[in-house]
């Protein structure tokens, strides 16, 4: 028996959202200690983690080690019915071959269910490493996504550049080129969430793919901040942290020139 | 050509170990492709409209599979993949037999053809019978490999079949799969067998992945049995025997082992053994054939030659000189696509968990549960 309620129905929403456009369908691995799920895209070029923790939950309950298999499109549109302060629960017997949605509006006088019909998909799991990354730069989520947005006019790929004087990102393309530099930003007067924090033990230099990066920023609404971790030929991450509940993480293979 | 039946029976017993998908899922795989089925193909498929046969230069030489090839190979890079091409050497002798056949079989399209083209048959007969009378010669194999040398693709010259040479090579994981639509690459071993490659795009083919882990697991067999069970099909090298299909092979395979066993246990009056039936030998073709050593190549890809090119197809065999450049120009774009890496080249390969499928859906459809019945070749299904 698994059974999670969530007062924060409109997170559950938004981290569906974070994660439909990248990967159609993926298992939700339930346990007692929470909810996890790692799923590729199709090319295996980017992964996205999720993490919920039974705490962030107001009730949580997971009995059996359950993975329940979900098409995230349809995941969507069936949360498209909830609206934003709609309390959510979550609910599926072991063994069960769907999963039930409640919405709960916080009067309490509306209540809706839907089920939503589970698969058997094949997971694929990839051992991510420990890694000691090289530079480490925490800035508003919005701003990275305004950056990915705008830089994708001009070309396809994204040289993420980190050195002492700050973060470059440029981009080169038929049509000319373009430079964005975001220094650190730690004063006292700039609110919490905008503020930019850069920590750099060596420069590093890596260019990646605007077009998964923009499927990334997606999940922008979950966090006011998000956290990018470089290293040379290492994949990139990003993390959108959600306090007291989890976080979504993705990973970003470089492109690297050919050696063949 | 191939394994007889092999593909019903992989879809009605291992329908997970087959996978579809699009051709850009492969960007960055390296793949070794049968070039002699591919060429073969080409001078089939790519004709001029209205059935008035293959393309040709002014000389009259054909020149389908140069144009096949050119703008196949130039799609496959579009999407990323790296090809290898691996050219047949000399057929196996035991293949001698089949030969003839194929050779018989030409010869009478070939009187057909002559018949219908005095008799004045219909254009559709006449392009049918056309078809059959198709033929790569080895000439065609140099054109090509002369085009993807200047195209900067790597060329392998097998010394034998080349699907046992791709196999060898995905063995020696030099590559990750070998494309072709021979289902032979299975037996000679490849890990993977990646079909409809080479397919044209207008025809919304999807590329299907076979899993050979998977296929032995599904058909429960070692690679052993599964090689007696091809021989058992019918293969290029012996005939099968009488009476005994593909459903019946593996049956029997999964319940005595081996040939041997089987020899022994069937009533040879009913199905008599094909005379000749020279299964060890061709067990032995399977699981030690003639191929190139992994180790021996340097597979690398290069930058094309424009002038070279531009030289070879539109001097020597005189295609347009716009669509010559395009094609360059389009060739040349697919180098900065070949940047961008996978992450198992990061984090290891992937571990693939098959999901837990619920016991037979017979046994539990009492309490409403089960699954829908397997439809086709999709490794997953919705829950009823």
């Amino acid at each position: 028996m698994f059974e999670a309620r969530l007062t924060a129905g409109s997170m559950l929403k938004k981290i569906t959202d974070a994660m439909k456009d990248l990967v159609t369908e993926a298992n939700f691995d339930c346990s007692s200690t929470g909810i996890s799920l790692q799923a590729m895209d199709s090319s295996h070029v980017s992964l996205v983690a999720l993490l919920l923790r039974a705490d962030g939950f107001d009730h949580f309950r997971c009995d059996r080690n359950l993975q329940l298999g979900i098409n995230l499109g349809s995941m969507a549109k069936v949360l498209k019915c909830c609206n934003n302060d709609d309390i959510v629960t979550l609910k599926a017997d072991d063994n069960a071959d769907a999963m039930t949605f409640m919405f709960e509006n916080q009067t309490q006088d509306r209540i809706s269910d839907f089920e939503l019909k589970l698969m058997d998909i094949d997971s694929e799991h990839l051992g991510i490493p420990d890694t000691d990354y090289k530079a480490m730069i925490s800035m508003p989520a919005g701003e990275f996504q305004r950056i990915c947005r705008d830089l994708q006019i001009l070309g396809d790929t994204v040289t993420i550049a980190v050195g002492k004087d700050g973060v470059k990102f440029s981009v080169s393309g038929e049509m000319g080129s373009g430079n964005m530099t975001i220094r650190q930003n730690t004063s006292v007067d700039t609110k919490e969430e905008e503020q930019v924090t850069i920590e750099m033990e060596e420069p590093v230099t890596l260019n990646f793919a605007l077009r998964y990066l923009n499927f990334f920023t997606k999940a922008t609404p979950l966090s006011g901040t998000v956290c990018l971790q470089l290293s040379k030929d290492v994949p990139l991450v990003v993390e959108y942290a959600m306090p007291d509940l989890g976080h979504v993480r993705y990973y970003l293979a470089p492109k690297i020139e050919d050696e063949a | 050509m191939g394994i007889h039946g092999l593909s019903r029976l992989l879809h009605d017993h291992a329908p997970h170990a087959l996978k579809e998908g699009k051709m850009e899922n492969y960007f960055g795989r390296k793949i070794a492709i049968d070039a002699s089925m591919s060429i073969y193909q080409f001078l089939i498929q790519v004709r001029l409209a209205g059935g008035e046969g293959q393309l040709t230069n002014e000389a009259g030489d054909v020149t389908s599979h140069i144009s096949g090839m050119m703008y196949r190979t130039i799609r496959m890079m579009e999407a990323g993949i790296k090809p290898v091409f691996v050219f047949d050497g000399k057929a196996p002798t035991m293949k001698g037999g089949e030969l003839a056949k194929r050779k018989e079989r030409m010869k009478q399209a070939e009187s057909e053809l002559t018949r219908l083209q005095q008799e004045g048959g219909s254009a559709e007969e006449i392009e049918k019978q056309q078809k059959r009378t198709v033929r790569a010669t080895r000439e065609q194999s140099e054109e090509v490999k002369t085009l993807l040398k200047l195209m900067g693709v790597p060329v392998v010259d097998a010394p034998c079949e080349a699907e046992a040479s791709c196999a060898a090579l995905a063995k020696a994981n030099l590559v990750f799969a070998t494309g072709t639509e021979d289902a032979d690459a299975l037996t000679f071993g490849t890990p993977i067998l990646v079909r409809h490659l080479s397919m044209a795009e207008a025809r919304k083919m999807p590329i299907v992945e076979v899993n050979l882990a998977a296929v032995l697991e599904g058909l429960k067999l070692t690679h052993a049995q599964f090689i007696d069970l091809c021989i058992l099909c019918g293969c290029d090298y012996v005939d099968s025997i009488k009476g005994i299909g593909p459903i019946t092979a593996l049956k029997l395979i999964q319940e005595h082992g081996s040939i041997e066993a089987i020899l022994k246990k069937i009533d040879l009056t009913k199905h008599p053994l094909p005379e000749p039936f020279p299964f060890e030998d061709a067990r032995k073709l399977f699981t030690d054939p003639d191929v190139v050593d992994p180790s021996s190549l340097d597979i690398k890809w290069t930058d094309c030659d424009v002038e070279g090119l531009r030289k070879y197809l539109i001097e020597d065999k005189q295609f347009a000189e716009d669509r010559v450049n395009k094609a360059i120009e389009r060739l040349q774009k697919c180098k900065g696509k070949n940047t961008q890496n996978r992450l198992e080249t990061f984090f290891g390969p992937v571990t693939v968990k098959r999901a837990e499928r619920k016991p037979d859906p017979k046994a539990v459809k009492g309490k409403g549960k089960g699954k829908m019945p397997a439809g086709g070749s999709a490794a997953k299904k919705m829950k009823k």
